[in-house]
């Protein structure tokens, strides 16, 4: 039974090789580089940028080979704390700017102060600086930011007769609802893209999660953060986005690639992502603020971005700080912030962007610019995804206050948790 | 009558137990348009095989596919060797402790696998076990290991010792005895536990995630099947059609095996 | 070979066993119990030098709302499937009995295929069936007129996602209860039934004055077995529902996962764990007994 299950095993493998595969490649034979391996989100960066940035790093550093990772998001805490605990950890990590603080306040992060003038970090953008530095110490190096505009097809506002994109949130319900009409959806809004919410939440006055005498309260049963849920509801049902996934499922810009969705709200640089799916929408979209209360105010939006950081369990420290500091450099951040239509990761670079629509609608969205409460605790709020749930409940039709009043409740008890 | 009732109720049974099944494999086979359609299909009208060339043409199919297989055969050879030695001096032998030893072997089916993620990733880390598709190996051993006692237990003692007294008797050392008189009988125990033991290991995926860090090459088919929903979401055919790859190892091994499941699943537990 | 011969044979046959148990087993259980006794959070994994603060992390488990929420919930989970999958099985068994062969083996392969489902595949297909859009399953439910299922998400509701949840489990557990409960029917010997027939017992009477006490103990393994299986189900849940929503699917095993693995409190996790543990050891306590005197 043995040989059996061998042969059979024997078998698999023949029919496995049989239709063309391909055993993955060793290590390099010569010279025995250093390989140094870097974990970046899947999303951040397209492919031909990494493959270009691997080929000129690996060539102006001889003896590094690069192993470049894409990293999914589903499960990513748990494989970062692993790698940050063990003994042998990837040299350089990518990491949300809402997630660093929590890492850089674990002990696993290799202190970056003393470098912090060598990366020129005097105006490196506060909104991703701050979350790295913990007790004074710099952990985390600014990478690049971006928030969200909205994303047209400029086709289908033509076929719709609007010319100009909407000032406030009153036109963008208008337009929008002319958009949804026969095969096409006005807007393609899945039902859990809670920065969205947050961004509408804080258009009202209202917050996420408030502080109170050193103590975190949940505060998305205020009445302005209802207020900010009812117009995600009216703005979600102009479409068919899914009540019950995220933008990740499906990928959004594989939905818009399609070309029946007028609008998707994302940042700028999901236009490249659109285009590495289906080369149709070249040149046919364009991009907006998201539109505020009134015209004189563009809406509150979402400030996201991105840290590198270098475990202390890393074994070629050297190696992957020179490779932090060309990835935070002023060549790739300019070649990234262009390609990708990010924000670099110091303000004097910024001037990089001006031409570029998606940046320029982005930098209009900056100036109101807020991130999510400054706390290491934020991170598990977003790992439980309450916030995701509480929006599904609210939009297939449960009581807006009760669903408020719950997700408020355990946004609150684990803000206070301590860590 | 009464009779057709019994033979409806069976066929109902038959088709509610098939039906998911058939439609991971439909679903697979079918274009995208008729997967969209607003009154599904039954059958595959236009079968096509779409759906598993972006499955396979997926990174890390094959390397993924390889690991499990490895891992997991692996881990069940080994078990099934360990567990029907101990099996054997449960049925076969008298010493002190060994009711201890059966209590024992049944708690551990209790253990509670996914709070011990972080302990086993201590112990890995330590021991520089990390990245090593050894470690992996060791604990899908020790996840299958109390279940192919229990059940091999079951069989042995539902072998009647006289027959290897016999045996003996007429001059074979207990060994020869063992293997030429029941083996041959515990056979269909030991394929039915076999393949208990595969499904459970091919499915882990929460210490692959903890175990295997950096070298992404050794992780296994479930992260990939879960990476690869995050990415394809709502392509329901190639969904299926990777759920489908996923599948097939064991439902391969359970037609391989089929004959001697039916009657061997079960034995062992009557006599349990 | 059964004299009581004093041997060291029993105890080298048993080594293996022993050795892998006491470093991939017994080690990392001890392990966690110590965790559960310290402050052992994300710092702790990754710099070392844990504390011992006593019984807090119990304290703070035992004295929340959270905890008793979650045991509560576990033992509705764990009562409801292991009932429907008991007596689904049985009847299943006693049906399998009276079938003919032809339709008997094939009834017996498609339970064997069922139960031969890799359990992720099996999530995944439950997924795609009770998808809101094109689901099968909501396609079926109008097709019947029940019009209010058009394009329903199951997953956005509490007890429609615990509902599914208890579909699959059911789904994948009655192929081995019914087998193994098949196997014990044909070991009672028919004359027993013929003479109960003959005094005038009824099918029901039957069924509880022989087939039930001659598999008295089969019943009782089987059920011990199914709620170990059913009360320690992670993959299912963790991947259809992550527990939601709002944690109406959080039975001990998630909430030990993500309290340990998602908010990074492995002592709290650990502390669950070990809670877990006793609460199956004295609901299963009489079994273990039976097995000690058998």
């Amino acid at each position: 039974m043995k040989y059996r299950i061998l042969a059979l095993a024997a078998v698999l493998a023949l029919s496995a090789c049989g239709t063309g595969a391909e055993p993955e490649t060793g290590a390099a034979a010569s010279g025995a580089p250093a390989k140094l391996t870097v974990w970046i989100m899947d999303g951040s960066v397209t492919k031909e940028l990494l493959k270009k940035f691997e080929t000129e790093h690996e060539a102006a550093h001889k003896g590094v080979d690069l192993d470049i990772q894409i990293q999914a998001w589903d499960g990513i805490g748990e494989r970062v704390t692993a790698a940050l605990a063990s003994t042998d950890a990837p040299d350089v990590i990518e990491v949300g700017n809402t997630q660093v603080a929590q890492y850089s306040a674990s002990g696993g992060v290799t202190d970056l102060t003393a470098k912090v003038a060598d990366l020129k970090g005097e105006d490196w953008l506060p909104g991703l600086a701050q979350p790295g530095k913990i007790d004074g110490k710099q952990y985390g190096v600014p990478w690049y930011a971006a928030n969200r505009v909205v994303v047209y097809n400029k086709d289908l506002f033509a076929e719709a007769g609007i010319k100009e994109p909407p000032k406030t949130r009153d036109e963008w319900l208008e337009i929008t609802t002319k958009l949804n009409k026969g095969g096409n959806q006005g807007i393609y809004l899945t039902g859990q893209t809670w920065y969205a919410l947050a961004g509408f939440v804080w258009d009202e006055g209202g917050d996420l999660a408030v502080q109170e005498g050193g103590r975190w309260k949940g505060a998305l049963d205020t009445p302005q953060a209802l207020a900010g849920m009812d117009f995600y509801q009216r703005l979600q049902a102009l479409g068919k986005g899914p009540k019950d996934a995220d933008e990740a499922n499906p990928p959004q810009h594989e939905v818009f690639a399609q070309g029946t969705v007028a609008q998707i709200i994302a940042v700028p640089g999901v236009a490249a992502r659109v285009l590495e799916v289906d080369g149709k929408l070249k040149d046919k979209m364009g991009f907006f603020p998201i539109p505020g209360k009134t015209a004189d105010k563009p809406g509150t939006v979402f400030t996201g971005g991105s840290d590198l950081i270098i475990p202390v369990a890393s074994q070629h420290q050297d190696e992957a700080y020179e490779l932090v500091k060309a990835l935070a450099g002023e060549e790739f951040q300019k070649e990234l912030a262009t390609t990708m239509s990010f924000v670099p990761n110091r303000t004097s670079l910024a001037g990089v962007l001006s031409g570029d629509e998606g940046t320029a609608a982005m930098a209009v969205g900056a100036a109101g610019g807020r991130a999510t409460p400054n706390t290491p605790n934020w991170a598990a709020v977003e790992a439980t995804s309450v916030i995701k749930q509480y929006m599904t409940a609210v939009l297939t039709g449960a009581d807006p206050a009760a669903e408020a009043k719950k997700v408020s409740e355990s946004i609150t008890t684990t803000l206070n948790s301590g860590s | 009558m009464k009779r057709l009732a019994l033979n409806a109720t069976a066929v109902a049974v038959l088709v509610t137990t098939v039906f998911p099944v058939y439609w991971m494999f439909l679903t697979a086979f079918k274009p995208t348009r008729d997967i969209q359609a607003a009154t599904p299909t039954f059958w595959p009208a236009d079968p096509t095989l779409d759906h598993f060339v972006t499955a396979v043409n997926a990174p890390g199919f094959w390397t993924y596919w390889r690991n499990s297989l490895l891992v997991t055969v692996a881990a069940v050879l080994i078990a099934l060797v360990v567990a029907l030695l101990a099996a054997f001096a449960m049925t076969r032998m008298r010493w002190r402790g060994r009711s201890a030893f059966v209590v024992a072997v049944f708690a551990a089916q209790m253990a509670p696998w996914e709070a011990l993620l972080v302990p086993v990733f201590i112990i890995a880390r330590d021991t520089d076990l990390l990245d090593s598709l050894a470690m992996l190996t060791g604990v899908y051993f020790m996840v299958t290991l109390p279940f192919t006692i229990v059940t091999l237990r079951g069989f042995l003692a539902a072998i009647p010792p006289e027959l290897e007294e016999a045996a003996q008797v007429d001059g074979c050392s207990r060994l020869v005895a063992f293997r030429r008189v029941v083996f041959p009988l515990l056979a269909p125990g030991l394929m039915a536990t076999s393949l208990f033991g595969f499904i459970t290991a091919w499915n882990e995926f929460a210490f692959v995630n903890v175990l295997i860090i950096k070298d992404q090459d050794k992780r296994t088919l479930p992260v990939w099947l879960s990476s690869f929903r995050d990415v394809f979401g709502t392509d329901w055919g190639a969904t299926m059609a990777a759920a489908s790859l996923f599948a097939l190892p064991a439902l391969l091994l359970f037609l391989f095996l089929q004959r001697r499941v039916g009657t061997g699943m079960t034995a062992g537990a009557v006599k349990g | 070979m059964r004299a009581g011969r004093r041997s060291f044979w029993p105890f080298l046959l048993i080594a293996p066993t022993v050795a892998g148990g006491a470093f991939l087993l017994i080690y990392p259980m001890l392990k966690a119990a110590v965790i559960s006794f310290q402050h052992f959070r994300m710092g702790e994994l990754i710099r070392g030098g844990a504390t011992f603060i006593g019984l807090e992390n119990y304290a703070e488990l035992l004295g929340g709302e959270e905890f008793w929420q979650v045991v509560w919930r576990t033992v509705v989970w764990t009562v409801v499937n292991v009932v429907l999958i008991v007596v689904l099985s049985t009847g299943v068994a006693l049906m399998l009995v009276r079938l003919r062969r032809g339709l008997r083996l094939a009834v017996m392969s498609a339970l064997a295929l069922a139960w031969a489902t890799p359990v992720i595949a099996a999530t995944t297909i439950f997924q795609w069936l009770f998808q809101s859009e094109l689901g099968v399953v909501n396609w079926l439910l109008v097709t019947l007129g029940f019009d209010s299922f058009q394009g329903y998400t199951w997953f956005a509701d509490g007890t429609a996602t615990f509902a599914v949840l208890v579909i699959l489990v059911v789904w994948q557990s009655v192929p081995f209860a019914a087998l193994t409960l098949y196997a014990g029917l044909t070991t009672i010997p028919a004359e027993l039934y013929e003479s109960a027939r003959i005094d005038g017992g009824s099918g029901g009477q039957v069924f509880w004055k022989i087939t039930v006490p001659m598999l008295r103990q089969l019943f009782a393994l089987i059920v011990s077995l199914e709620v170990i299986w059913v009360a320690k189900c992670f993959p299912q849940i963790w991947v259809l529902s992550q527990g939601g929503p709002d944690d109406a699917t959080t039975t001990l095993p998630v909430y030990a996962f993500k309290v340990a693995r998602v908010l990074h409190r492995y002592d709290l996790g650990s502390a669950v764990a070990m809670l877990t543990v006793v609460i199956l050891a004295v609901a299963l306590v009489s079994n273990l007994r039976r097995m000690v005197r058998s």
